[in-house]
């Protein structure tokens, strides 16, 4: 997923920095997802990883914010300021519309 | 005393500049402080996308690229009255702390030291900010390779508030948890601290020094290395190419 999604903007400020996600799910399933952001994250590559993740799972926040742990930990993600429980965030505000 | 390399590049396109900034980064010459003046332009953070950011519609007189680099968009308008730095160093949790935000910290007292010098009250605000009563005068970022760190940031001599909300979307949110009610209200720059205008080169090497203070090392002029040209040469098509710049 390249160019940004044209939904509803889920914005979150974390400690860190903004997160504007945008999201498209069909039958509760995340189909698409985007996010922007001038936050910090090493390393940087395992940000697009995260996002590839997250496409296929429920859009539900214990699913989303699951599964961003997970890729946290299996690329040893640092992220000043900014949490997984942060990326959650923003992506439900993005689904509740 | 040691000796790290300094470098000037003087007025530079900022897509040839993020080539040699990576080229440093990934080249092979030791730690190096060094300067560079930005043509009227904007750099995006590593995940900013340029059509969320941006109000594309204004910035068509713009140069645009993206940075290796979290962080937020780096704008220089026609007047060109900002600092632009960066360091590549070894992390040796010395100098260069392995703890993000603390070499964030000492990196950025470079800035602070030499806003101190001219009498301003100047602090580091976590993560990245250096600020004066409460006003972000500098913005810093930072990003790690194979046992290095690249640090870029930008100390506004003069900024064009106006024009930067014009050519950005930069919502209300983003300043909701500093306790300013704007963005008009949370930036500030040198100019207006002091009340007038000091030479770019007089703040130039006011850094230099604060920096070999703080470094306890000497700088020393240097050029690119031939490696270095080669590296960069090889990374200018992604800087100047729209899948790059336009995520």
């Amino acid at each position: 997923m390249d160019a940004a999604i044209k939904t509803k903007q889920g914005l979150h400020k974390s400690k860190g920095g903004l997160i504007r996600s945008f999201v498209r799910t069909e039958n509760g399933i995340i189909k698409d997802i985007s996010i922007s952001g001038d936050f910090f994250l090493f390393p940087e590559d395992a940000f697009f990883k995260m996002i590839q993740e997250l496409k296929g799972i429920p859009a539900r926040r214990e699913d989303i914010e699951r599964k961003i742990q997970e890729v946290y930990i299996d690329e040893n993600i640092q992220s000043p300021g900014t949490f997984p429980a942060d990326f959650a965030e923003s992506i439900m505000k993005a689904l509740e519309g | 005393m040691e000796e790290w390399r300094f470098i000037d590049f003087g007025l530079v396109d900022i897509r040839d500049m993020m080539a040699m900034d990576e080229a440093i980064l990934k080249g092979d010459e030791g730690n190096t402080f060094f300067f560079w003046t930005p043509k009227k332009s904007i750099i995006l953070g590593y995940f900013q996308k340029a059509d969320i950011e941006l109000n594309l519609a204004h910035c068509k007189d713009y140069t645009i690229t993206r940075r290796i680099s979290g962080g937020g968009i780096a704008f220089s308008d026609d007047r060109c009255r900002q600092i632009n730095y960066g360091v590549v160093g070894v992390i040796d949790n010395d100098r260069f702390a392995l703890d993000i935000i603390e070499s964030y910290k000492q990196i950025c007292g470079v800035l602070i030291d030499t806003l101190i010098d001219y009498g301003l009250n100047a602090a580091f605000r976590p993560i990245n900010d250096v600020i004066v009563d409460n006003k972000k005068i500098s913005g810093n970022a930072q990003t790690r390779w194979e046992g290095k760190l690249l640090q870029n940031g930008t100390l506004l001599l003069d900024f064009d508030i106006e024009e930067m909300l014009r050519i950005s979307n930069i919502p209300k949110e983003k300043f909701m948890d500093k306790k300013i009610a704007s963005v008009r209200e949370g930036l500030t720059w040198l100019d207006r601290e002091l009340g007038e205008q000091i030479d770019m080169e007089e703040i130039r090497n006011v850094m230099k020094r604060k920096f070999e203070e703080r470094f306890n090392v000497r700088l020393k002029p240097g050029t690119l290395s031939k490696k270095e040209k080669e590296l960069t040469k090889s990374l200018l098509p992604k800087y100047y190419s729209d899948e790059w710049t336009y995520l």
